[in-house]
């Protein structure tokens, strides 16, 4: 009921949004008009060598609350959205999002004509940029929902027709033999429509939109389920993008910061820089943190290598080093001082299952320290202004809660902080509470010389002082029944504190930044407490008991910088370790059990979804139908020999089955893919094309992690530092591989994309060693020195 | 500091620049070339890849000076280089080298950042084998200072892209 409070406005509700309308705006107009100086904003970038033009210093967020900050629909019938998600290339914000909308608000894909992404004083939501489908798709889907009834009460009004009698179609509502465009709605009108959000803007999660406004039904979806091609591709390709490697500002400096030389160092000397050689360069010192400025970028470098070599540091010896941290793990750690946490589907008694199962697999696996490893190393443009308000041009996976922790290292309000997202290197997760690695440190070298710092790690920088993804420590068992039926399973899940977002430069520095992870820390993520992440999918085991268990970071308590061994959350994070475990042991359990790998698994569900996808991959891979070992497998010989595995996931409402065939010459160890077929049920499949190279990447990365990743460290820090001590996977290592959608609209969910598939490569290429050679490798990763001692014992 | 002269995508250019300085900074910071990026300084990525008299190289660990007088295509001179190619101007067709349009018909990018170097790769490969297997298309990529590395793992789409690439060039020879 529309009632009217003034001469020109009139307010109604809209399913608990709020609706609000003036007629007096003329020429133009829009349905949810922006507010706040949105107009004086210059572009989001420029290419090499002109100006990037930022904000007046007074524009801050939008307004979450109001739809006009999501969405504009202008009165040309074109539509502009913003997200506060920063999509990495896998093109959800720019394809899937606007698909959801399109679908939402009854307009073609083509129509939403703009994406804003990112940029904190232009875009309403936060939050990280991980499940995009799961949480960001969904706030758009609701702000879309909510803006089309609105939309729907207006044609109401403006055509004098029955709400329940128009219908609308790309953008034209009909009804009552009359009919307008959007853009005809809106037209000559300013209107606010203000939509339930709770939440915080800069901590982890973000805003979310609340409420139920009706969905559009699934089954009348004409926008979703189409494969759009990705929308920034030809740019990236024909050297257009404007990359965060590419900012530019007036009068900025190339900066570059001498790290200490261990992960606890703090300076005994600072280094005299050679002014002959470096005439126009500039040293800069706060705290532990030193830095060079020039305006020459090959000048910064060398500058940089000459004071890395004459500056004095603390020695620092805190940590296990990698041949030691199992050990270290099981035997030094803390694991008494966190809580630990049960899964959800922990039940029944498991001790007694365990004691009268007709068999039983005990086992320990282990997961190393790995790198995000982005191709280009971390890099930002800082400019702290002499007005006290700080820009910062980056690359980042969650702009506003790097807005929050750059407001408090530097003391001031997030008002104060503007942060600005462009195309980079993919890091899958690292950014994703906040900061990649060079944003405050280039903040903190603008603000000493006052003008803006581009400041690019090394390739060693990146490696050694940027956090990675915890090791996994787990000990399982299992035991079934005469007939293969599992009666019990036991999980006992070990690492270290996963989401460690505190600003390292801030650190070295001595500034304030959160607190380091701790049992106390407020919120699941920041503590040190370890949750079950891999959800239990095979229902019919009357028997769960799955605990975490959670501990400092190593070595981060006794560096005399607080820094150590800092992680982050990497792709599929947490559940990578805990799924490998998992899936290996399912598939060890099958071979004792006397029961093929999937038919094992299928024993022990009555998922549809999950049987779906293990029936998928089975058909599509070609897999045969028995008992692993192999009746070939080998252990020794230089005669290649082949085998098969499987594993399986729910992951972000998504069911997953991934099956690797591989070879393996027992003489060398070396082991190589030669097949990965993968099904997928994400429920609503939004963009097939898209999801379909999003999981391609996804395996070869997988396929990375189980054959070559390993962070190697010592006593006092990362001692990987290049691609040679990192590596990674290459063109030679590429198999064929398949992917097999599964669309089930019936959902009514759109299940996550991006993660899993690189997680299930590990347990399932293990498998697949397994099968080939009848031996076991439960440490990752499966290269060839690790697995060389496996095969002769 | 002295002037370093070399033709860059069909261009003379001359840069004021010391000659150790690599030639990645110089396309980038003083010639505005966004295309190759820094992946490590160190010759192992080939994210900045270029091609110097058609060859492929690092412009990351490459001195500017040991250019000089030579020809040198980014990722912006592709679409030059392959009406060069084909001994007339431009192609009508498409502003894009082949290859540029290969990628994106096959979708390849993930994050993208290292494609500048699978492009200039795959550029090379094809001036020289017009029609590569798979096992040539992927020795391609391993060949060289380093292997061409990508995080994201889209190899599998590199490979199509190069067959599509092949396909394309063939047509419109």
């Amino acid at each position: 009921m529309a009632t009217r409070t003034e001469r020109h406005e009139t307010v109604s509700t809209v399913f608990g949004a709020t609706l609000t309308r003036r007629q007096f705006v003329r020429g133009g107009g829009a349905l949810l008009v922006c507010l706040g100086g949105l107009n004086r904003l210059g572009p989001v970038g420029s290419m090499l060598g002109s100006t990037v033009e930022a904000a007046a210093g007074d524009s801050n967020s939008l307004n979450p609350g109001l739809a006009s900050s999501w969405f504009e629909i202008h009165a040309d019938n074109t539509i502009l959205m913003r997200t506060g998600k920063v999509d990495f290339g896998q093109t959800t914000a720019h394809t899937a999002y606007r698909q959801i909308v399109a679908e939402e608000l009854r307009v073609s894909y083509e129509s939403i004509t703009s994406v804003v992404m990112g940029d904190t004083d232009r875009t309403p939501d936060g939050g990280f940029s991980a499940g995009f489908l799961e949480y960001g798709g969904q706030n758009l889907r609701k702000a879309a929902a909510y803006t089309y009834q609105a939309l729907l009460d207006l044609a109401a009004a403006t055509l004098g027709v029955e709400k329940s009698a128009l219908t609308v179609q790309n953008g034209i509502v009909s009804g009552g033999g009359k009919r307008a465009s959007y853009g005809d709605l809106v037209k000559n009108q300013q209107l606010k429509l203000t939509i339930p959000v709770s939440g915080e803007l800069t901590n982890m999660f973000g805003l979310t939109v609340t409420g139920d406004p009706p969905l559009r039904p699934t089954k009348e979806y004409t926008v979703i389920g189409k494969s759009f091609p990705n929308a920034v591709t030809p740019s990236k390709v024909s050297a257009k993008e404007v990359w965060v490697t590419d900012v530019r500002l007036p009068g900025m400096l190339h900066g570059r910061v001498v790290h200490p030389k261990t992960l606890g160092s703090t300076l005994v000397s600072v280094g005299t820089l050679n002014k002959t050689r470096f005439p126009n360069a500039q040293v800069i010192v706060k705290g532990n943190l030193v830095g060079v400025v020039s305006p020459s970028e090959w000048e910064a470098v060398g500058a940089a290598q000459q004071m890395a070599a004459d500056t004095k540091w603390t020695d620092w010896k805190g940590l296990p080093g990698h041949e030691k941290l199992y050990t270290w793990l099981r035997e030094q750690a803390d694991w008494k001082t966190t809580p630990p946490s049960k899964s959800d589907k922990s039940r029944g008694d498991v001790k007694p299952a365990l004691a009268s199962a007709s068999k039983t697999l005990t086992a320990s696996y282990e997961v190393p320290f790995m790198k995000h490893a982005p191709i280009g190393p971390t890099i930002a443009v800082g400019d702290a202004r002499a007005d006290g308000i700080v820009y910062v041009h980056t690359h980042n996976q969650n702009p506003q809660a790097l807005r929050g922790q750059l407001a408090m290292m530097l003391g001031t309000s997030v008002d104060n902080v503007v942060i600005r997202i462009y195309a980079g290197p993919g890091h899958y997760g690292r950014s994703n509470g906040g900061n990649a690695g060079a944003e405050d440190e280039a903040v903190l070298l603008s603000k000493s010389v006052g003008k803006p710092v581009r400041v690019q790690w090394s390739r060693a920088d990146d490696l050694q002082w940027s956090t990675q993804s915890p090791p996994g420590v787990a000990d399982i068992s299992v035991g079934w029944d005469a007939n293969g039926t599992i009666t019990a399973y036991q999980a006992d899940h070990y690492m270290p504190a996963m989401q460690d977002d505190r600003l390292v430069g801030a650190l070295i520095a001595g500034l304030p930044t959160q607190p380091a992870p701790a049992p106390n820390v407020e919120g699941p993520i920041g503590s040190t407490i370890n949750g079950v992440s891999d959800p239990w999918i095979y229902e019919r085991v009357p028997n769960v008991a799955e605990t975490g268990f959670g501990t400092f970071q190593l070595g981060q308590q006794a560096s005399p910088l607080a820094v150590g061994l800092r992680d982050h959350s990497m792709r599929t994070p947490g559940q990578l370790q805990q799924n490998f475990p998992r899936e290996l042991a399912m598939s060890e359990a099958a071979a004792r059990a006397g029961f093929d790998a999937i038919e094992f698994r299928l024993k022990q569900t009555d998922d549809a979804r999950l049987i779906g996808v293990l029936e998928a991959v089975r058909e599509a891979s070609g897999w045969q139908t028995r008992v692993s070992p192999s009746p070939k497998a080998s252990a020794t010989g230089t005669a290649s020999v082949s085998g098969q595995g499987v594993s399986a996931m729910l992951r972000s409402g998504t069911y997953w089955a991934c099956v690797c065939q591989v070879s393996v010459v027992p003489s060398t160890g070396k082991i190589t893919v030669d097949k990965y077929t993968i099904a997928v049920d994400p429920g609503i499949v939004v963009n097939p094309l898209q999801l379909k190279r999003t999981i391609e990447g996804g395996a070869l990365m997988g396929l990375s992690h189980a054959l070559y990743e390993e962070m190697a460290f010592d006593e006092s820090g990362v001692i990987s530092r290049d691609w040679r001590s990192y590596p990674i996977l290459t063109m030679a290592d590429v198999p064929e591989v398949k992917v097999v959608i599964l669309s089930h609209p019936e959902v009514g969910a759109y299940g996550g994309g991006s993660e899993a598939a690189n997680a299930l490569a590990i347990s399932a290429v293990a498998a697949a060693f397994f099968d080939a050679t009848g031996k076991i490798a439960r440490r990752l990763p499966l290269k060839p020195s690790h697995v060389q001692g496996i095969l002769k014992a | 500091m002295a002037g370093v002269a070399f033709v860059v995508n069909g261009t003379r250019r001359e840069v004021q620049a010391s000659g150790d300085t690599p030639l990645l900074y110089v396309l980038r910071n003083d010639l505005e070339l966004s295309g190759p990026q820094f992946g490590c300084g160190l010759s192992q990525c080939g994210a900045c890849s270029v091609l110097v008299d058609g060859k492929e190289a690092r412009a990351c660990v490459l001195p500017v000076n040991r250019v000089a007088g030579k020809d040198v295509t980014t990722l912006e001179g592709l679409p030059g280089l392959w009406a060069k190619q084909r001994g007339g101007p431009a192609d009508g067709e498409s502003s894009l080298h082949p290859v540029q349009q290969a990628w994106i018909d096959e979708q390849v990018p993930q994050c993208g950042f290292c494609q500048n170097g699978m492009m200039i790769k795959a550029a090379e490969l094809l001036a020289d084998t017009p029609s590569p297997s798979i096992a040539q298309i992927k020795q391609a990529f391993m060949a060289g200072p380093s292997p061409h590395l990508c995080r994201c793992g889209s190899y599998s789409a590199i490979v199509e892209a190069v067959q599509r690439a092949s396909t394309i060039m063939a047509r419109r020879k």
